[in-house]
């Protein structure tokens, strides 16, 4: 075996036991240097692949399957979170966060990180929706979601394609998509502990907000030329909790 | 309702829960270190089991099943993550644990390969993951990776340099191997 042959086989596994390979690490001093020296890297690499921390309780909830949790749930929660709200308008693609005026908790980036996976996923569903959405199926998602939403001619005048239920692991809510100005604008409903204070969520293309909104939070993500703060007001308007 | 079904469903959820136990830990740091952050992990590793457990008959082999999540874990990144979050690079280091809490020195050499590993480019990352993560042989992970077993070797061999140049410097560049040659 050349040395070429031998480097390449030592780096890619140095604990080959393949006969060959171990001869050739026997043959010269600097080969069995260089095995040596690979192995005791690869001990570190894989002390620090294995020093990942596993959540807690994650074989039970595995076995139970049973959602990531995050926060104790009301019992009836536990029965709807399939119906969870996320009232979103948007095509939400890749958030990342922009501070405005004060730094969001874990929490509220959890709460963050929940609302962009839920996006992504759904995104592909409520891209392809093109058809109104009645208003009796708008509220019949945001009744699930534990709230309700006044008849408002504003709202009722926009093009609302997707409203469904939600699970995040931050809480459960509801989620409506309807066309703005610029393209999908997204709010989410989630109830969920209040951020503790609004913050803006945005990506290089997508701007959005999230906002402490009663017994939760309202999500709202857009085009960057988007305004959001019309469906800001328009929703903190019509929206109220019934849980 | 016979008796069999009812002993069938009790036999599946035996053979899952003793796959969870035994196989959970691996595939949720295989997913961790696959999209670099513990939320996102957590939910591959929940659908990861969720399908697992839909389609726990079409599992022949208890032997082979590491294997098999890895790769319904590795299709489900795909689908649900990799395509909208392709920039992903930050991790998430609050889910490493701090096990040299008393020795600086490996507090930071675990810093500095745990970003290292992190930046690999993911074509070197994973068949990194999955020798050193899942044990897997080149071949078997040249079948989860759909690649010949040259191409993971070289993979494999370029993945150790680049984390080898980090702690000696000029060590193990790969610069003095011809790559393409190795490369199927």
């Amino acid at each position: 075996m050349d040395d070429l042959e031998f480097r390449k086989r030592a780096l890619a596994n140095p604990h080959d036991t393949d006969e060959d390979f171990v001869a050739a690490t026997a043959s010269t001093p600097e080969r069995m240097r260089l095995v040596q020296d690979t192995q005791a890297l690869d001990k570190r690499i894989a002390d620090t692949l294995n020093a990942v921390t596993i959540p807690a309780d994650l074989a039970s909830r595995l076995k139970n399957h049973q959602p990531r949790a995050s926060r104790p749930a009301k019992p009836v929660w536990t029965r709807y979170y399939a119906l969870a709200a996320s009232v979103v308008i948007a095509v939400g693609v890749i958030l990342s966060i922009g501070l405005q005026s004060a730094n969001p908790s874990a929490a509220d980036l959890q709460l963050h990180d929940d609302a962009l996976r839920h996006v992504y996923r759904e995104e592909p569903r409520y891209d392809r929706a093109t058809n109104d959405l009645s208003w009796q199926q708008i509220n019949a998602v945001i009744t699930e979601a534990g709230g309700h939403l006044r008849e408002d001619e504003r709202i009722k005048t926009m093009h609302i394609k997707f409203a469904n239920g939600c699970r995040l692991a931050s809480g459960t809510g509801a989620h409506i998509v309807l066309e703005g100005t610029k393209g999908s604008v997204s709010v989410l409903i989630v109830h969920s502990s209040p951020v503790k204070t609004r913050f803006d969520v945005n990506d290089p293309r997508f701007a959005g907000k999230i906002i402490p909104f009663g017994e939760g939070n309202l999500i709202i993500v857009g085009e960057k030329e988007e305004p959001l703060e019309t469906y800001e007001a328009l929703l903190t308007d019509a929206f109220e909790w019934v849980i | 309702m016979s008796d069999t079904p009812v002993l069938d469903d009790r036999d599946k959820k035996e053979r899952y829960e003793t796959l969870v136990d035994a196989l959970y830990q691996d595939v949720y740091r295989y997913a961790y270190w696959l999209c670099k952050n513990g939320a996102l992990a957590e939910d591959l590793v929940q659908e990861t089991f969720l399908r697992a457990w839909r389609s726990l008959d079409s599992l022949q082999n208890d032997k082979a099943a590491k294997a098999w999540l890895f790769t319904i874990l590795r299709r489900e990144n795909a689908r649900l993550y990799e395509r909208y979050r392709p920039d992903l690079v930050d991790i998430d280091d609050q889910s490493i644990a701090d096990l040299d809490e008393n020795e600086p020195d490996q507090r930071l050499d675990r810093r500095m390969l745990h970003e290292a590993i992190a930046t690999l480019e993911k074509d070197y990352r994973e068949p990194l993951l999955l020798q050193v993560i899942g044990g897997f042989s080149g071949k078997e992970i040249a079948e989860i990776l759909n690649l010949n077993n040259n191409t993971v070797m070289t993979r494999l061999f370029r993945a150790r340099g680049k984390l080898k140049n980090i702690f000696i410097p000029g060590s193990d560049s790969d610069d003095d191997l011809d790559v393409a040659d190795l490369e199927d």
